[in-house]
């Protein structure tokens, strides 16, 4: 156990730039572009009138409906750190039994005893838990700060920032449930993971086009011939993509939207077997499905053979 | 007797090409061991099959675990520095200290630390701050703090300048050797290690033509020194290699009586490295 954990910070301490700076980067944007708003205000707007107006026009709303709005900006604003931690995680696995092979410190590491599973055990780890958790603390000190300083605005302009914004749009939820929706994702997303893990232990050069190239010639043919048989689209590579990907816990939006959407977005008909709305146990659904004991299946036989590459890696 | 090498018959395959052809050899414990072969004789195939990182055929036995099954356990008592500059260049030296000391259950902070200390390193750098030398330096103060039975070297001083090739061995010999441990070195500097070796080891084409003890070399080979002249007399003895020297010719004997070569010129103990020109030479005419 404390051989696994010396492995994950060993992790953690290779990709701070990745796992740390990454978010750190994104909140400070979006504490930038909120300064940038109010000086933007106070530059066109005499000592903040115009926002001294809207603020009270809005605290005069109804309690409901603005409680819902900023339960829907609370959420959102996850969104673009879900989608930055995403690739993150991409790139992460794509390298993680890659960059020790080029740069020959596998020679090091395989000098230590730590077995090869652990090895794979501690970087799994760091994609499924460690990288995930970093990205939503700094989510959420980001989410305070800003409330913090919007709230200092707000006082000073005369409202009460408790009724108007903080006793309001249930933070905590949002952060819940951002925070339930990564590990979702962390095992929503274990077949592409082991894929990953696999094209980085095999690959012996540029591990991206090992990951992409395969399946996007398998999934084009896939679709030729499917279209020259029978001149539907169904049931196909990109077809079971965008159904994983449509049905991914993550939060995308604010809101829910539906499969038939995205199918239609996408060109492929995909049926629609969960309910997106965003709470837990829809999440937790996914993950009892028939899908996840499928896609299990899948991550199992790749993070298999990901084991054996490991193996033979110091073969030559 | 129980080794802490012992293979039967080991045997590594590539394609196409056999690198270590049916190797048999047992080391015991307390020696220093020098593998000594020209490139692709198979060496480093050899060692990575007693390190657990490739496969291999036949039986072989490290400290009666089997390397390709239980590479991590073996890792208990068995390290080695399998070429120069193979620390990771990101890491900070206090985090690869932080690292072993939670891995290796062997290693002392300590020791490694009290290492450390008389060279330049310092615990904040990165390695890809570090000179070649001092990386070596590192690996060599990590490894050294780790109490193993079997320690493996695989050209460990490569590229480094002199100063630095004796101070590894210096270290290694004096803080690091003793009955309990085993060493196994390869490096193409064999006058270096020499006189540091208790057992010598040829290795050529994958197969082993020379095994043996420092002092059954000291005792089975001689050098000889002679004039022109007492050359038709020295080849009458059956010399295993002959060569000529600013117009003396050496031979060099095996098993023949130092006393029957004294009237004909100098007689001399063969260094390991002429000796492993004249094995290999011969083997190969």
């Amino acid at each position: 156990m404390n051989r696994l954990l010396a492995l994950v910070k060993r992790e953690f301490w290779e990709n701070k730039g990745a796992f740390r700076t990454t978010p750190l980067v994104i909140g400070g944007i979006f504490l930038a572009a909120m300064l940038m708003f109010l000086i933007t205000f106070n530059h066109f707007d005499n000592e903040f009138q115009s926002l001294k107006e809207l603020l009270r026009f809005i605290a005069q709303q109804d309690v409901d409906l603005r409680a819902k709005i900023l339960y829907q900006v609370n959420l959102s604003m996850s969104v673009i750190f879900s989608m930055v931690l995403a690739f993150v995680v991409f790139f992460y696995l794509l390298g993680a039994l890659y960059d020790d092979r080029k740069d020959r410190s596998i020679l090091f590491w395989k000098s230590l005893p730590a077995s090869d599973t652990l090895t794979i055990a501690s970087k799994l780890l760091a994609a499924m838990v460690v990288a995930p958790v970093i990205f939503w603390v700094i989510y959420v000190i980001t989410h305070i700060v800003i409330m913090l300083l919007f709230s200092s605005v707000v006082m000073i302009l005369g409202e009460n920032p408790w009724t108007l914004l903080l006793s309001i749009g249930s933070p905590f939820k949002a952060w819940g449930l951002v925070l339930a929706s990564y590990f979702a994702q962390s095992i929503w997303a274990l077949p592409l993971y082991g894929w990953l893990m696999l094209v980085s232990a095999f690959a012996p050069r540029i591990p991206l086009l090992f990951a992409v190239l395969p399946p996007l010639v398998l999934g084009v043919l896939e679709l030729w011939i499917d279209f020259l048989q029978t001149f539907t689209l169904n049931d196909n590579l990109f077809g079971l993509f965008g159904h994983w990907f449509a049905n991914s816990p993550l939060i995308m939006s604010a809101d829910s939207y539906s499969n038939d959407e995205f199918g239609v977005a996408m060109g492929i008909p995909i049926t629609s077997d969960f309910d997106h709305q965003i709470t837990v146990g829809n999440m937790i659904d996914r993950l009892f499905s028939i899908d996840m004991l499928i896609g299990l299946a899948i991550a199992l036989v790749f993070l298999t053979a990901a084991l054996w590459f490991r193996r033979r890696a110091t073969e030559r | 007797m129980n080794y802490v090498i012992d293979a039967h018959g080991l045997t590594k395959r590539y394609r196409r090409t056999v690198a270590v052809d049916n190797i048999d050899l047992q080391i015991p414990a307390g020696r220093i061991v020098g593998l000594i072969g020209p490139n692709g004789a198979g060496k480093t195939s050899a060692l990575k099959a007693i390190l657990g990182l490739a496969t291999y055929e036949g039986s072989l036995s490290v400290l009666g675990k089997n390397p390709s099954s239980d590479r991590a356990a073996l890792m208990e008592d068995v390290c080695f520095i399998a070429d120069v500059a193979v620390l990771p260049r990101w890491i900070r030296v206090w985090q690869l200290i932080d690292l072993t000391e939670k891995i290796h259950p062997k290693f002392s902070r300590e020791k490694c630390l009290r290492y450390l200390s008389s060279t330049k390193v310092t615990l904040d750098q990165r390695v890809k701050q570090l000179s070649k030398g001092m990386v070596a330096q590192l690996h060599l103060a990590i490894v050294m703090s780790i109490d193993v039975k079997l320690l493996v070297l695989d050209e460990p001083t490569l590229g480094l300048d002199i100063l630095f090739r004796k101070q590894f061995y210096t270290n290694l010999l004096n803080d690091y050797f003793d009955e309990q441990r085993t060493i196994l070195i390869t490096t193409h500097q064999v006058e270096e290690i020499e006189h540091i070796l208790s057992d010598l080891i040829f290795i050529q084409d994958g197969r082993i033509v020379l095994n043996s003890s420092m002092e059954d070399i000291q005792q089975g080979y001689a050098e000889l020194m002679t004039a022109p002249d007492q050359a038709v007399a020295a080849r009458a003895l059956q010399p295993m290699h002959e060569r000529e020297l600013f117009g003396r010719h050496i031979f060099l004997f095996q098993n023949v009586n130092r006393e029957q070569l004294k009237p004909l010129g100098e007689v001399r103990t063969p260094s390991v490295a002429d000796l492993f020109v004249a094995i290999m030479s011969g083997d190969a005419a």
